[in-house]
């Protein structure tokens, strides 16, 4: 069993050394296609669609072609990767990557799966934080790891669904720490958020989106976050590293295509990206929604992708999901 | 009075009003026509809230269900054939008065009461839905799952006579709800690595199928129902002072409709034969019941108003549907990912009173669109059958397949179309299979996950004071409806054999 941790952490340090050093060879190069579309199996609304709506107006300016945003909903991404994967690789439609469409692949047999997309460009990381309820005596994840040592049964972990990637964040941490209290799964963000809420689970793992309506009300705090740095949202809370714990999670949010997009489209996104992450305005936005900006070049990312779906097999398989 | 201006801001600033209006015009025709239940003529429409707004696809749904609780009473009252079950009470008294030449004013009394209805239950789920909410928050896994099984014990007082094959249609939906990702493990079940079932059989295509499909299945089988003669009837508003002699019977509408409405699986018919029979015991007139009383249209015309509102109140505090119409609005909330509960309050409050301030739109323009849409109405009414379930199966069509593209989809309704045609032919009930297929995976998942809390010790089901509470009112709820059916069968059983006596003799 090996987690690929260590790996996002390295290929985050990349990417910050590539947007240090802003080489844009085909800058001035037209891009072929006056319109491009982005697919998302996100509905509108959802997280992932209001990701690619918000930059869709910065990367026009950046890259040249009008940029429209195509909900293909069903599957959980299997539709749309069926559609990425008939479609033409002339750089004219791409797939908004998360965590999501490689779990699918990897929990039904498709036609189409992951391995039919490539990686074209990484944009940023939802950081996942570790978060209590206001009033609970926990200020930091070596606090619950010593409750959870003192006793066992005192301590309850909360996660989303039972496959998902806070689950693995947290069977790793209970691994590296050698705590042994349970974990109890839950059918999304909203359930866990009640679950800690009324007190069922005393630790959860969460992403700040979801979270920031509770940290406003002051009825929920973040105690740890799983990052590589401390989150200049969040600048008083420890990182798990700080504590010992050496790990940094790192829920991507990218640009694939389907396999086979020619060197030039992917040097004219790899521009595109680094171009709309500098931009003020989107910077704004993003900061304020707490995601890091983490570019990865095409090659590095489909390395990366590669590198998480084994990962994420390797997780299914130990705890019995998949065979 | 924060909730006033943010319903305000809302309707001026999304096209939500405008989807009450629409809704409502919708729901008078869908509920004109008989066969179309509330629940159907919002199932139709819901393949077409997928790409709306959120606040829009669910104030069309809930207006939709006020307006064809209204709409029933046409058909009800001109040709007596009730357009709803719930407006079947209304026929009794309707149909009388229309034969006596006062079809216009009973149309009247149906739509002002219909109003009053609407406006009461309104102020009683504004008021009353966010404590309950809150209330939810302190719901722990042992909680929730004695709320489904209140929920699904309903099932033992629906099928009255038939408690058999309610629980074998409730089996069935928990079967379908078995289908998809196991909620502890994450194993996919019966999914047969098909990506499609891996978040289960979705409700919405089931119930599309067993009631709009199954529907039209049966009606293609009936005969056409009569047409009305007089298509030039006109709406006639009660004066101040008819309106007046009403208020006692309205009144009673209401208070029933309120109860009625939270309380799961009674539901609009429920309601409206109940105030219809407390009308009459309490009424100065109670000869004049059966012989074309207005009190006998306004009782049970504002009661099943009435229901349309407080049955959300279920819904959207506790993700708890009581009958099919809230069913398929809270499959409209999932769609949009809006998760009942107490967090909607926190995380969506535009969303919760825009849909408070929708509704108040829905119930003023029920009652100018009431007027409006009589003529078309009987006018859709009296075409011929065959043309109009045509249409209507052509809308189940389109309207599926244009949420996924997906012929898969197209299959399942015609699936659950052929199941719910078969239930309908034996004599099936389908609320249980609908509650069994959306509380199944509620139940077992928060079974399961109050075992995991505990590490298998059962007692946490009775030591939570919320659960013990909801349990004790399930096993109520069942020996009452089993002591009731049992008085029932003796007392059938004694008529028959002093029949039989009768005949030695």
């Amino acid at each position: 069993m090996r987690f690929g941790f260590g790996k996002i952490t390295l290929a985050a340090a990349v990417a910050a050394g590539f947007l240090a050093s802003t080489n844009a060879p085909v800058a001035a190069q037209e891009y072929p296609h006056s319109t491009v579309t982005l697919v998302t199996h996100s509905s509108p609304g959802g997280g992932t669609d209001v990701f690619l709506r918000e930059m869709v107006g910065f990367l026009g300016k950046a890259m040249g072609p009008t940029f429209i945003v195509e909900n293909v909903k069903g599957g959980s991404g299997a539709k749309a990767m069926a559609k990425l994967a008939s479609s033409p690789t002339d750089g004219s439609i791409f797939y908004g990557t998360t965590p999501t469409y490689i779990n699918t692949s990897l929990l039904s047999k498709l036609d189409a799966d992951y391995t039919s997309l490539e990686g074209v460009a990484n944009v940023f990381m939802d950081p996942q934080t570790v978060f209590v309820r206001a009033d609970s005596p926990f200020q930091s994840i070596s606090d619950v790891v010593a409750a959870s040592k003192a006793n066992p049964d005192s301590v309850l972990f909360g996660v989303t669904t039972p496959g998902s990637l806070d689950r693995q964040v947290m069977e790793k941490f209970k691994k590296m720490t050698g705590v042994t209290s349970r974990v109890i799964t839950h059918d999304g963000g909203g359930d866990l958020l009640i679950s800690v809420l009324n007190g069922t689970v005393s630790a959860a793992i969460g992403e700040l989106q979801e979270l920031s309506p509770q940290i406003a009300a002051g009825e929920i705090r973040i105690i740890t976050t799983y990052t590589a740095e401390r989150l200049a949202t969040l600048p008083d809370v420890p990182t798990a590293r700080e504590q010992g714990i050496d790990m940094v999670v790192n829920k991507f949010r990218g640009i694939a295509g389907p396999r086979g997009v020619s060197d030039e489209i992917k040097a004219a996104w790899s521009t595109g990206i680094q171009k709309v992450l500098e931009d003020p305005d989107f910077k704004a936005w993003y900061s304020a929604q707490s995601l890091v900006p983490a570019f990865m070049p095409a090659a590095e990312y489909d390395q990366f992708l590669n590198d998480f779906a084994v990962d994420q097999k390797a997780f299914l398989i130990e705890y019995g999901i998949i065979k | 009075m924060e909730g006033f201006a943010t319903a305000w801001s809302v309707l001026t600033t999304t096209p939500a009003a405008f989807a009450a209006v629409a809704g409502v015009a919708w729901g008078i025709v869908g509920g004109a026509l008989p066969g179309i239940s509330p629940s159907i003529a919002m199932a139709l429409l819901l393949p077409f809230t997928y790409d709306m707004e959120p606040i829009s696809a669910i104030v069309l749904l809930a207006a939709t269900y006020v307006g064809a609780e209204y709409g029933g009473s046409i058909p009800a009252i001109l040709i007596r054939t009730p357009g709803t079950n719930a407006a079947a009470a209304t026929s009794i008294d309707g149909y009388e008065m229309h034969k006596q030449g006062r079809g216009g004013e009973a149309l009247g009394i149906s739509l002002v009461s219909g109003v009053t209805g609407g406006m009461i239950g309104l102020i009683f789920l504004v008021s009353f839905t966010e404590p309950l909410a809150k209330l939810a928050l302190s719901f722990t896994f042992p909680a929730y799952f004695a709320l489904g099984v209140l929920g699904l014990s309903v099932i033992a007082s629906l099928s009255s006579g038939s408690v058999i094959k309610g629980l074998m249609a409730g089996v069935i939906g928990l079967m379908v709800a078995t289908i998809g990702t196991d909620p502890l493990s994450g194993v996919g079940r019966f999914t047969f690595d098909n990506a499609e079932l891996l978040g289960g059989v979705p409700f919405i295509l089931v119930m599309v199928g067993v009631f709009a499909v199954s529907e039209l299945m049966s009606q293609a089988g009936k005969p056409e129902w009569r047409k009305a003669d007089d298509a030039q009837t006109r709406i006639k508003l009660p004066s101040f002072r008819n309106w007046r002699k009403l208020w006692k019977s309205q009144g009673i509408g209401s208070g029933i409709g309120i109860f009625e409405g939270v309380m799961p699986g009674a539901g609009g018919s429920i309601a409206a034969f109940m105030s219809y029979n407390e009308a009459r015991r309490w009424s100065k007139e109670p000869e004049l019941f059966g012989k074309g009383s207005p009190e006998g249209i306004a009782a049970p015309e504002t009661a099943n108003n009435a229901v349309a509102c407080t049955a959300l109140v279920p819904v959207l505090s506790f993700g708890i549907p009581g009958s099919n119409s809230t069913a398929i609005l809270l499959g409209g909330l999932l769609i949009h990912g809006l998760h009942p509960g107490p967090l909607l309050f926190q995380q969506e409050p535009e969303f919760v009173y825009g849909l408070f301030g929708g509704l108040a739109v829905a119930n003023v323009a029920l009652f100018a669109i009431g007027m409006l849409m009589l003529t078309p109405a009987i006018w859709l009414v009296n075409r011929p059958k065959p043309y109009l379930m045509a249409c209507i199966l052509a809308l189940v069509f389109s309207g599926i397949y244009s949420i996924n593209h997906s012929m898969f989809d197209l299959y399942v309704v015609l699936a659950s179309g052929l199941i719910g045609y078969l239930m309908r032919l034996f004599g099936f009930p389908f609320l249980p299979l609908v509650l069994g297929l959306v509380l199944g995976y509620l139940i077992e998942a928060n079974y399961r996950r109050a075992l995991e809390l505990t590490g298998g010790d059962h007692r946490v089901f009775w030591e939570s004071s919320i659960s013990l509470g909801l349990l004790i009112a399930a096993a109520v709820f069942i020996l009452a409806s089993a002591v009731r059916d049992a008085q029932m069968a003796r007392r059938k059983l004694r008529a028959a054999t002093q029949a039989m006596e009768a005949n030695a003799e």
